[in-house]
């Protein structure tokens, strides 16, 4: 796996949180959790996971949903993707 | 417009909200956001919303309680910003999951202290278990139906009894998957058939105060393979795909706009290429496409579309750039017309511009541009009256004719909760007010006039028969409407058997047809021997012919029966009810306190009361 590819993934989610919280500032990392995030509640969860689906063209199943509770879960399985 | 093109439009509307220009950007979000988009893009559309200052867009305000077996957090937002799209700013309240029941028949609930206007029972197929083994016999499946609405029926009459709610109640959208394939809706056990059962028997037992909200018609349209979306059940407990959010919203929103009086009342028409292929001016009644061909047969079945929403109490119009005595030909001689000249309440075919007639059509109906809904196959003509008329609703229509029914159906546009006979004639009512506005041109004066249509007037006191149509003129009268009151078919129920309370109705005919039931007033027995008008309300057809008078004159009738000393009446202004705001003072009521723009007015009984001149008759009734 290319370090520009997890750039590029990093760089996507990034954006995506930007704006499903609606706020240009948030920098993510991989220890970042709900609780780092104040609007990052149950209802925002099911939103930011149904944005990713979108943004990378593919379908979580249901555990999965449950488990991306951190960010670096996230980019752990966003990272495994086949590139575009 | 593609996803990615309404998030580039999304960014200049947050910079426009950025800018505070506030009224621009929530007309962008209408313009671009559709029920179908993504749940992604409504989450997008409720963030710019919420962004908007409460005061700046003119909103009414409704209080909705939404009870469910299943997660709808998500949808609660969505639902808010569909609201406002449909002219209402919500306040909702939303039951800890799956307390249903727990909510409603406990009479000291929070559901019951935030005292919603609206209360929606939001359940899906998932909360109806039905106690049936294969194989069971046709009675037993029927019983566990009937036990099943039964169970709801007994909500909605606790809901009654503890609140003055009106209640809407989903229906069950039927599952993708079958045990049985075809055969599930075969056997009356199946899970399909009961559930087919369910809906019809549910749809059955619906009284005053309860509306349908069609889950299975809805799933249907969006498409059941998408709206089930197990991973976000089992994940989470969201009872269909995140996806419908929008399209869940938009239809809940038109119809808690309906049962609020926000559906609209009247469409104006173009003619060329939208009731007919071609131009009459060009092509000549025989040389339009109508009838033959499948442009012409497309045609066709738009006019009856159009044919039945005038049925059923839509106003039709025609605004059209053509010669009059032209563009009436097809009505007069086209074999394949649909729409009769008698069915269209006026008819505007000029060269002026179309803003100016669209406005002159609101004026001599005497309804508001937020109740009407402009049809017209010419973008450009679109484009123009939705920069100068804001408040028109105006569908994109298709280049294709054969998609003109569903362009203009899919905006849910005349949802009704409730359909009475006033309804199926409202198009005559209207057509002949403009017969008697023109008869009062003709006329040389007021009192001549007015003699002319040789009125005659009914009062009575309510009753079941007519409750549908009271409380729809109480609920969507804005322009005679001096007190605003909003009651439910429920809370007038309770009003007609209270004994300080006198409710009547009035009805109204002359030379042209029957006005039907035009008037309610609500009065009120006070302490200090007064009478207290809380609610006058009056359907625009009928303004300044007499009929207030009329009606006055019912009310001192009224209070020397019930010997008050004194009739007090209060004027409520809105943006819409000026017409009514001298009111009082030409009926000769004093002005005894204002506070806030709100005026109280009196009318001492002591001495001669006055009697108001009218030149309406009174019928007595058998």
């Amino acid at each position: 796996m290319t370090t520009a590819h997890r750039e590029k993934v990093r760089k996507k989610l990034n954006d995506i949180f930007c704006e499903v919280f609606n706020d240009d500032d948030i920098v993510i990392s991989e220890n970042m959790t709900a609780d780092d995030i104040e609007e990052w509640d149950s209802l925002m969860h099911v939103t930011l996971i149904v944005a990713i689906e979108g943004e990378f063209g593919i379908q979580l199943n249901a555990a999965e949903i449950g488990q991306l509770e951190n960010i670096g879960a996230m980019l752990a399985l966003l990272e495994k993707l086949p590139e575009e | 417009m593609k996803s990615a093109d309404k998030k580039e439009r999304l960014k200049r509307i947050k910079e426009d909200i950025g800018r505070e220009k506030f009224e621009e950007a929530f007309l962008s979000l209408k313009r671009i956001s559709e029920p179908e988009d993504a749940f992604f893009l409504q989450h997008k559309y409720c963030a710019l919303f919420n962004s908007i200052p409460k005061d700046v867009i003119k909103l009414t305000n409704v209080r909705i309680a939404i009870l469910a077996g299943s997660t709808v957090t998500h949808f609660v937002a969505v639902f808010k910003y569909w609201l406002a799209q449909t002219g209402l700013s919500a306040v909702i309240y939303e039951a800890g999951y799956d307390t249903v029941s727990q909510s409603i028949l406990d009479p000291a609930s929070s559901l019951y202290s935030f005292a919603p206007d609206i209360t929606m029972i939001f359940t899906s197929y998932r909360d109806l278990k039905f106690d049936v083994g294969q194989g069971a016999s046709i009675e037993d499946s029927n019983k566990a139906v009937e036990e099943a609405v039964e169970g709801y029926v007994t909500l909605w009459e606790q809901l009654k009894k503890n609140s003055s709610t009106f209640i809407i109640q989903n229906n069950a959208d039927l599952p993708s998957c079958r045990t049985l394939g075809n055969y599930e809706g075969t056997a009356p056990w199946g899970r399909v058939s009961l559930l087919r059962a369910f809906n019809v028997a549910l749809a059955k037992a619906v009284q005053a105060g309860v509306a349908l909200f069609d889950l299975e018609y809805i799933s249907s349209v969006y498409g059941k393979r998408k709206w089930h979306d197990s991973r976000f059940w089992y994940h989470s407990k969201h009872a269909f795909s995140l996806d419908a959010t929008g399209l869940v919203a938009f239809e809940a929103a038109r119809l808690v706009g309906s049962i609020k009086g926000f559906s609209k009342k009247c469409l104006v028409l173009d003619l060329d290429n939208t009731l007919w292929g071609g131009i009459i001016g060009d092509d000549g009644v025989h040389g339009i496409v109508l009838g033959n061909g499948a442009a012409g047969e497309a045609f066709v079945d738009f006019q009856q579309y159009l044919l039945g929403l005038k049925n059923r109490g839509i106003i039709l119009t025609v605004c059209s750039k053509n010669e009059e005595e032209l563009a009436k030909e097809p009505f007069l001689q086209h074999p394949d017309m649909q729409l009769k000249l008698e069915d269209i309440a006026v008819f505007k075919a000029n060269w002026e511009d179309k803003v100016a007639n669209i406005s002159a059509i609101a004026d001599e109906l005497n309804i508001g541009l937020e109740h009407m809904v402009f049809v017209d196959d010419n973008p450009a003509e679109r484009e123009i009256v939705r920069k100068y008329l804001p408040m028109v609703a105006i569908p994109d229509m298709p280049e294709d004719p054969s998609g003109y029914i569903e362009a203009l159906d899919r905006h849910s546009y005349f949802e009704v909760i409730s359909f009475s006979d006033a309804d199926q004639v409202r198009n005559e009512y209207y057509r002949d007010n403009v017969s008697r506005k023109q008869l009062r041109t003709q006329s040389r004066d007021l009192t001549e006039y007015l003699q002319s249509l040789r009125m005659e007037a009914t009062v009575s006191r309510f009753d079941d028969l007519n409750l549908a149509r009271i409380a729809q003129l109480i609920n969507k009268s804005n322009q005679f409407h001096l007190t605003t009151t909003r009651y439910t078919e429920t809370e007038i129920a309770a009003m007609m058997s209270d004994k300080q309370k006198h409710c009547l109705y009035f009805r109204l005919k002359d030379c042209f047809g029957d006005n039907g039931l035009i008037s309610v007033v609500i009065l009120e027995e006070q302490e200090g021997d007064t009478l207290y008008i809380d609610t006058w309300s009056m359907s625009c057809r009928v303004f300044a012919r007499g009929m207030e008078q009329f009606i006055a004159n019912e009310i001192v009738l009224l209070a020397r029966q019930r010997n008050v000393q004194s009739i007090i009446g209060k004027y409520v202004p809105t943006r819409k009810n000026k017409i009514v705001s001298d009111l009082y003072e030409k009926l000769h009521f004093s002005l005894v306190q204002e506070q806030d723009g709100v005026t109280m007015w009196e009318l001492p009984l002591t001495g001669n009361p006055p009697v108001y001149e009218t030149y309406i008759n009174k019928l007595t009734l058998d």
